[in-house]
């Protein structure tokens, strides 16, 4: 009997427990939702679960990565509110919204600068050596909206006299800079365009596939791609995330996965710093003449 | 190196060789058979696999195919078409692409010679066929191509958005698969014959080993039997109760019966002799008695009357008579006790000694002797024996013969015996004494002592002889005697020495 009665008032006061929990903690517990595109190799999954607790430690708050394929869907995603914080590319950043819904968060710092240039790769075996070099052939884009994977080889091409959209026989898009990298090596297109970031950060994980392809252009260097929050998201978490982010080189947990990321550090970021990009994509609108 | 025929050959290396044989012949048989279906299967198996993998890509092609989402194409590709299991043991994938409708490739496995939006290069035009012919009826196809690289299997699947045909899916591989694996199932199943064949052999040679011993056994034992020796006689183990147990059994049996058989005519031939022996000696008691009767009553009268000279004068010559026929007795008896002497060989000329002696028996009668002898100095014979038995027969056949008539005297040597006969065309035996003629003591003479036939008997089977008798009273006898090959094998050697 005596243990009848234990369980029953165990029971009690469990229930009382429950109830006794404070009504805000159901917001509390509401992941934060944080959108990733192609502009971070997105295929090491341990890398992003590390990552995912040590910002849910930081904010207090359990964080769920989004992925989806192109930066439409994940602009899409910010825009209807359904994540609050995304690492995007510097060409939709600068792309003009009506009403402004994002706010920059913070900006990599990649190999000493916030910078990163887009390169024009071709198989090792092959012999071309500039952008002329690959008409009529088969070239690889990563997204439409992508800055080093479109709209500077476009700005590139237009820079030779070429009309981007008639001078290859066939263009596609992997919607992921590493991929872009894997169809060059194929052999599945003749030349392609690649975030020099992803580049590198593949020529050091992934030597196997980067030393079957060359870089024949070096682009000039822009805004290395954003991580952005969305203004109508909470202002306290805005806050906690942007100090979580940019504190992370500041302790030995944050420095390990920076460096897993090939970063030096994340940094306050400047808006000033996409203008050469908004410049690019300006004169593509004009007609592509730079 | 000779080869002997197989009939010839022991049953404990036929009947394993025979066995081995029938269980390699059924594995071999049904390992081809295996084999043969194994491979039938191997090839099923890839053509389905080929479908599944052109299938599975054109599943997910459609809607790159209508995007020209040429890297999605690839990609797609290479992971139907990527090793599944870590030892990279798929099927080798010989070529795979996808086609648009016009024949231009959206997506190849080797991207370098085949670049995409450009029209397929290296098909041949039995490919082209089945291409269009796919694209016309929207169905899927298989077949089977030849090349002097190797063989491949081939399936075409078309890519379908909404119940049209946007594109193809070719999938090429290669048939060695078949070969390789047939032959891994080969191996195999013929491994497994071999050690069937082991097994079945060693098996052959247990049950042939455990079936031959009880029958060498018997053979062995059939051979003692046949030579008439029962006392080495070791009775055959059966092992199992089945024919050969029941064979070996009846055979322990027979063997058996017949060392019993053996015994009880060894105590009735000892009670018989016995027997003969109690007839010897009843009738040596009874012929000596009777002259000693009559002796002893002239005895008695001459004592009563000393001095009558004309009693003497009468009764001497009937003593005399008297113990001459005892003397006769006990000389023959004692002619019987010689025949246990040791043999006397001789060359055959002793035989024809034998004539003169019957020559002179017959006097001045008027009896032909017809005399054809060919045994001579050349052959050997046991002479003492065979002189008297000779004789014995020739005085009986003079006897016979009486005043007048013939007696004939014939020797032959053929094969391994020697044949003997004495004939004579004198009264005739009646055939109730016939059945007497050999017992001792047995005469129709009043004179005779009813030895001579007796002993004459007695030595010829001592010479391990036989001897026969045919007569018909009124017409004559003939005696004949057959003395086996020993005497004459040894008469060879010796004569030859």
């Amino acid at each position: 009997m005596a243990g009848l009665v234990t369980r029953r008032r165990t029971l009690a006061l469990l229930g009382a427990s429950m109830l006794a929990r404070p009504l805000w903690a159901a917001e509390e517990e509401r992941p934060v939702r944080f959108g990733l595109t192609a502009v971070v190799v997105r295929e090491n999954l341990q890398f992003f679960e590390r990552w995912r607790h040590y910002l849910e430690q930081r904010i207090g708050r359990p964080v769920r990565f989004v992925q989806r394929r192109s930066y439409r869907e994940i602009m899409g995603l910010l825009q209807t509110g359904e994540i609050d914080f995304a690492w995007i590319c510097g060409y939709p950043y600068v792309q003009k919204r009506e009403p402004e819904f994002l706010e920059l968060m913070a900006v990599p710092v990649f190999m000493g600068e916030p910078l990163y240039s887009s390169y024009i790769i071709v198989h090792r075996d092959n012999h071309a050596t500039s952008l002329p070099d690959l008409k009529g052939k088969v070239f690889a884009y990563s997204d439409p909206d992508s800055n080093s994977g479109y709209l500077v080889p476009r700005y590139l091409l237009t820079g030779t006299g070429a009309l981007p959209d008639s001078f290859y026989r066939l263009t596609f898009f992997t919607y992921n800079h590493a991929e872009t990298v894997e169809a060059v090596a194929n052999r599945v297109a003749d030349g392609g365009a690649v975030d020099s970031y992803v580049w590198e950060f593949m020529a050091k994980t992934r030597p196997a596939v980067t030393e079957r392809t060359k870089i024949i252009i070096r682009s000039q260097k822009f805004g290395f791609p954003p991580l952005v929050m969305r203004s109508g998201a909470d202002q306290e978490l805005k806050r906690r995330m942007q100090a979580a982010i940019l504190g992370m080189r500041e302790d030995i947990d944050g420095r390990a996965l920076l460096g897993e990321l090939s970063l030096d550090s994340f940094s306050q970021a400047n808006p000033a710093l996409f203008d050469s990009i908004r410049a690019v994509a300006q004169r593509m609108i004009e007609g592509g003449k730079p | 190196m000779t080869f002997s025929h197989p009939r010839t050959w022991s049953l404990s290396v036929k009947l394993p060789l025979t066995i081995t044989a029938v269980v390699v012949g059924v594995a071999i048989t049904v390992g081809m058979a295996i084999v043969v279906q194994e491979r039938d299967r191997i090839r099923e198996n890839l053509e389905e696999k080929a479908l599944v993998i052109a299938r599975g890509v054109a599943g997910v092609a459609y809607e790159a195919v209508l995007r020209n989402d040429y890297w999605g194409l690839y990609k797609s590709l290479q992971s139907m078409t990527a090793p599944t299991d870590p030892d990279g043991n798929a099927p080798s994938i010989l070529g795979g692409l996808v086609l648009d409708t016009e024949g231009r490739v959206l997506a190849h496995l080797n991207p370098e010679a085949n670049p995409v939006g450009m029209p397929l290069l290296g098909a041949n035009p039995e490919q082209r066929k089945w291409l269009r012919e796919v694209l016309e009826v929207n169905a899927p196809h298989i077949h089977i191509a030849k090349t002097e690289k190797g063989g491949y299997v081939e399936s075409i699947v078309p890519v379908q958005s909404e119940g049209s045909v946007v594109g193809v899916v070719v999938l090429q591989l290669s048939t060695e698969e078949i070969n390789t694996r047939t032959l891994a199932a080969a191996a195999i199943i013929f491994g497994i014959a071999i050690a069937l064949a082991v097994v079945g052999s060693l098996l052959g040679a247990y049950i042939s080993r455990r079936m031959i011993r009880p029958l060498n056994a018997l053979a062995s034992g059939m051979d003692t039997v046949g030579r008439g020796d029962f006392t080495r006689l070791i009775p055959v183990k059966p092992r199992d109760k089945d024919e050969i147990g029941q064979l070996v059994e009846s055979f322990n049996r027979m063997t058996g019966e017949l060392a019993g058989k053996k015994q009880l005519e060894q105590q009735l031939a000892m009670s018989e002799k016995l027997a003969a022996l109690g007839r010897i000696a009843a009738g040596v008691a009874h012929e000596v008695n009777n002259p000693l009767g009559g002796m002893l009553n002239c005895l008695d009268i001459l004592r009563k009357k000393p001095g009558d000279e004309a009693l003497v004068q009468r009764y001497l010559p009937m003593l005399e008579r008297g113990l001459n026929r005892i003397q006769a007795i006990v000389q023959g008896l004692l002619a019987e006790l010689r025949t246990d002497q040791a043999d006397a060989w001789g060359d055959g000329g002793c035989v024809e000694d034998v004539k003169d002696l019957i020559v002179a028996e017959i006097g001045d009668r008027q009896i032909q002797l017809l005399w054809s002898n060919q045994i001579n100095e050349s052959t050997c014979v046991n002479c003492g024996h065979l002189q008297q038995v000779v004789h014995n027969l020739l005085r009986n056949a003079v006897q016979a013969v009486g005043e007048k008539g013939t007696v004939a005297f014939r020797t032959q040597i053929y094969g391994d015996k020697l044949l003997i006969e004495v004939e004579d065309n004198g009264v005739g035996i009646p055939e109730d004494v016939l059945a007497h003629l050999f017992d001792p003591f047995f005469t129709t003479r009043s004179s005779g002592t009813g030895l001579g036939l007796w002993i004459t008997y007695r030595l010829v089977t001592r010479m391990n002889g036989e001897i026969e008798v045919e007569s018909e009273p009124g017409k004559g006898s003939l005696f004949r005697i057959k003395v086996p090959s020993r005497a004459v094998a040894q008469s060879l050697l010796s004569g030859a020495a």
